[in-house]
């Protein structure tokens, strides 16, 4: 749920875009855990800033612990050459640092990104995100696909809630179901909702022809398409001001990080203290 | 699986056949039908990560079925559909950020497209009438699709440092079985109960675009 | 001048049908005249309407044979946004035709597809909210309104983009009482301030007899019967056996008259309905 008033919404659509694209992006070039840390603290702070309810957020909490789950046990039952590994025990069980170090600086990495779409989702209404297509210019049926997307998603996710409450209250007990009859459950939930998306094609497809759009988007007489939507949100300084910052950190990132090396995960200091703390300096 | 028969493949190749003046060009209903399984994606690929999440590597996720699916009924539409709905489906259930499904695209279309050519160059009926409709389906569309799109995924994941070379083997198979088993499913499900509505429908393609 | 619609010896038939929606049918309607299409379930009324817009056969597969034209112009070979501009068409599921996310970029979403300049959108957003009283409901989003509320957000969508023809399949089926009021009460307004060709189409007649020129009975995909609401509804035994209802009041003094109790025109309205009673009671109807 998208907070009903932000301080977010001062800032143009395509500001806020730019946001994502910067804490979705810039983490694939910084190896360093310090770096990747500090963008996930500014995620949450900005998530707080925005008037987000933090409660959302646990939502996603479950699958960062089975993703980390994942990753360290990966890197646990499959390490690689172990005679070209450092190896440490913990807890009676033997570890080889490289990958179980490479493991934490991907994991790092990894929710650094997710957060930036975390926020990104959570901020931005569809709306928003349709006019920052439109603004950036992106041809209208591309927009308009997307827009409408996004709006079918939460049609269909209704629709799916409806009938799984439905079954609910005449007596279906989810947590007693095993995996599988689960899984039938879901697909005998989902396979109405294709006959539910053909009607529907049909009947917007017949709506847009009646309001007389085209494959193109363009108005009869030819020309560019009117775009009042975009006329609403006009770009302020601030907006530039922003978005210049974000590009120069950005490509400042990109320098220091892939071309001098200065954000790598050997220089961390938290590699010299996980070292130290396994006695392997 | 339902009891197979054989059916002449006349009727199968008709399916596919534009016939004597018959117009079809792509239309607004394509569009549309473009957005919507973007739409069924999402919740298909949200809610199967959700249900049994071991986060990237999902042990069921259903989405490669209605990627499939699509590309059989909708042509390039239908591929379009499947290679990006797993963008924002990623991004709601927070099981992969956008770089990373932005890398997964080669993946996405190679479980999109292989079934919807196999069916169009094979001439198989989409509703899984014979035998030799089930083959094309379960080699092409179910193991082909998931084989090559788990061995580019588990690529992604290791460029990534999300898993070690040395699990590659495990990861793809954890990914190939975790996508052929739901697909072989659902896929099945869908294409032999849903292909008779859609073929009936105007979005349903029998060439590439219309 | 060219009428508004003309409909030359049409038929369409729908692929798989067995035969055709719609047969042979030949209809003219001048510019400004107000039509009611009535008729029972499946009888081609909707097929009608929709080749009128051009939604057959533009959007439709299937086979046509006569002619349909707007304006002197055959409709199957004009684009979809000179359509558009022309002919008006509100669906009976409101919530069918909605493609925005808000009611506003609902009104917009038209006005944007037929090239409206960006100074005179404001103004046509206005005044059709004004014109259908949804002023204030331009920033919700068109499915968290009542089933009222969406079918004038739908009426106002397509006003916007000042048609000189609206049609409204069934524009009160899926409202409340109080809503199927004021979509009566858009089109008394609209009949009473622009010159605008209105084609309605419904099973509920009692709101919309009194406001029409003309009533067209379609059954079986054929005109059965076209004339003034009066001569219309003048025999309702027979219309009822076609599964069409005239209004109540109408209705009740046809009986009074199968009884020989009234001599007087049948009443459409309901004040009609009163006036005709007061002159029975006082012995001036009999």
């Amino acid at each position: 749920m998208v907070p009903v008033d932000s301080p977010f919404y001062r800032y143009h659509p395509v500001t806020r875009l730019a946001l994502l694209v910067f804490l979705s992006v810039t983490p694939l070039f910084v190896d360093m855990p310090e770096i990747n840390l500090g963008l996930i603290l500014a995620a949450l702070v900005l998530l707080r800033w925005g008037r987000v309810r933090m409660q959302q957020i646990r939502r996603y909490l479950p699958l960062l612990a089975t993703v980390a789950l994942f990753m360290f046990g990966v890197a646990f039952l499959a390490p690689g050459d172990r005679a070209r590994l450092a190896p440490f025990r913990l807890a009676g069980l033997t570890f080889y640092f490289q990958p179980m170090w490479w493991a934490f600086v991907s994991y790092c990495r990894l929710v650094a990104m997710l957060f930036g779409a975390i926020l990104y989702f959570s901020t931005n209404r569809e709306r928003d995100t349709l006019v920052a297509l439109r603004s950036l210019r992106i041809p209208f049926a591309v927009s308009y696909v997307a827009a409408l997307s996004l709006r079918s998603a939460g049609m269909f996710m209704e629709d799916f809630r409806t009938i799984r409450e439905a079954e609910q209250a005449r007596g279906l007990d989810l947590e007693s179901m095993s995996v599988g009859e689960k899984a039938k459950l879901y697909t005998m939930y989902t396979v109405p909702l294709f006959a539910v998306a053909l009607r529907r094609a049909d009947e917007i497809s017949n709506a847009l022809f009646a309001r007389g759009y085209t494959l193109s988007g363009r108005p009869a007489g030819g020309g560019p398409r009117t775009d009042y939507l975009r006329r609403r949100y006009p770009v302020e300084r601030r907006d530039w001001t922003l978005s210049a910052g974000l590009a120069a950190m950005f490509v400042v990132a990109i320098v220091l990080g892939k071309v001098m090396g200065v954000f790598s995960d050997q220089l961390s200091p938290l590699h010299g203290v996980a070292l130290r703390a396994i006695g392997l300096r | 699986m339902s009891a197979s028969r054989t059916v002449p493949v006349s009727s199968a190749a008709a399916v596919w056949t534009v016939e004597a003046g018959e117009h079809r060009q792509p239309g607004i209903v394509h569009v549309v039908m473009l957005a919507l399984f973007i739409g069924i994606g999402i919740v298909v690929g949200t809610l199967g990560s959700l249900a049994i999440p071991i986060g990237f590597v999902s042990a069921f996720w259903p989405g490669q079925a209605v990627q499939a699916v699509g590309g059989v009924w909708f042509g390039w539409w239908g591929v379009l559909a499947g290679m990006f709905f797993p963008f924002i489906s990623n991004a709601l259930s927070g099981s992969a950020p956008i770089p990373v499904s932005a890398a997964y695209l080669p993946a996405n279309f190679l479980q999109a497209f292989l079934a919807g050519a196999a069916f169009r160059w094979f001439k198989a009926d989409p509703r899984l009438q014979s035998t030799r409709d089930w083959v094309i389906w379960v080699v092409v569309g179910v193991l082909l699709a998931n084989f090559l799109g788990a061995f580019w995924g588990t690529y992604v994941l290791a460029w990534f440092g999300m898993i070690t070379q040395s699990a590659r083997v495990t990861a793809l198979l954890g990914w190939f079985f975790g996508n052929s088993i739901p697909s072989l499913i659902f896929g099945s499900i869908l294409l032999k109960y849903v292909s008779p509505m859609v073929l009936r429908s105007k979005a349903f393609t029998k060439g590439w675009w219309a | 001048m060219n009428p508004a619609v003309e409909v030359d010896r049409f038929s369409w038939t729908y692929p798989l049908a067995a035969s055709p929606a719609v047969c042979d049918i030949t209809l003219t309607i001048p510019a400004g005249e107000f039509t009611l299409i009535a008729g029972p379930n499946e009888s081609g009324k909707t097929t009608l309407a929709m080749a009128i817009k051009g939604l057959i056969p533009h959007s439709f597969p299937g086979r046509q044979a006569g002619v349909v034209r707007v304006f002197g112009e055959e409709v199957r070979r004009k684009e979809a946004a000179i359509l558009a501009k022309q002919v008006g068409y509100v669906f009976s599921d409101p919530e069918a035709q909605f493609t925005s996310l808000t009611v506003e970029e609902e009104i917009l979403f038209g006005l944007e597809n037929i090239g409206v300049p960006e100074s005179e959108i404001a103004h046509r957003i206005r005044h059709a909210s004004e014109l259908t009283m949804i002023s204030d409901l331009l920033d919700k989003p068109p499915y968290d309104i009542s089933g009222g509320q969406k079918q004038r957000v739908a009426i106002a969508s397509v006003l916007a983009m000042d048609p000189e023809i609206l049609i409204l399949d069934e524009p009160t089926s899926m409202v409340d009482p109080l809503g199927k009021d004021l979509i009566v009460g858009i089109c008394a307004e609209l009949r009473r301030r622009r010159r605008l060709t209105l084609i309605v189409i419904e099973h509920n007649l009692e709101a919309f007899a009194a406001l029409a020129d003309r009533v067209i009975l379609i059954r079986a995909g054929r005109i059965e019967r076209a004339a003034p609401p009066r001569e219309f509804f003048e025999d309702p035994e027979v219309l009822e056996r076609s599964g069409v209802y005239p209004p109540q009041v109408t209705q009740v003094f046809a009986r009074l008259r199968a009884h020989g109790l009234y001599r007087g025109a049948l009443p459409l309205t309901d004040e009609e309905g009163i006036r005709a009673g007061d002159a029975l009671l006082r012995g001036a109807g009999a």
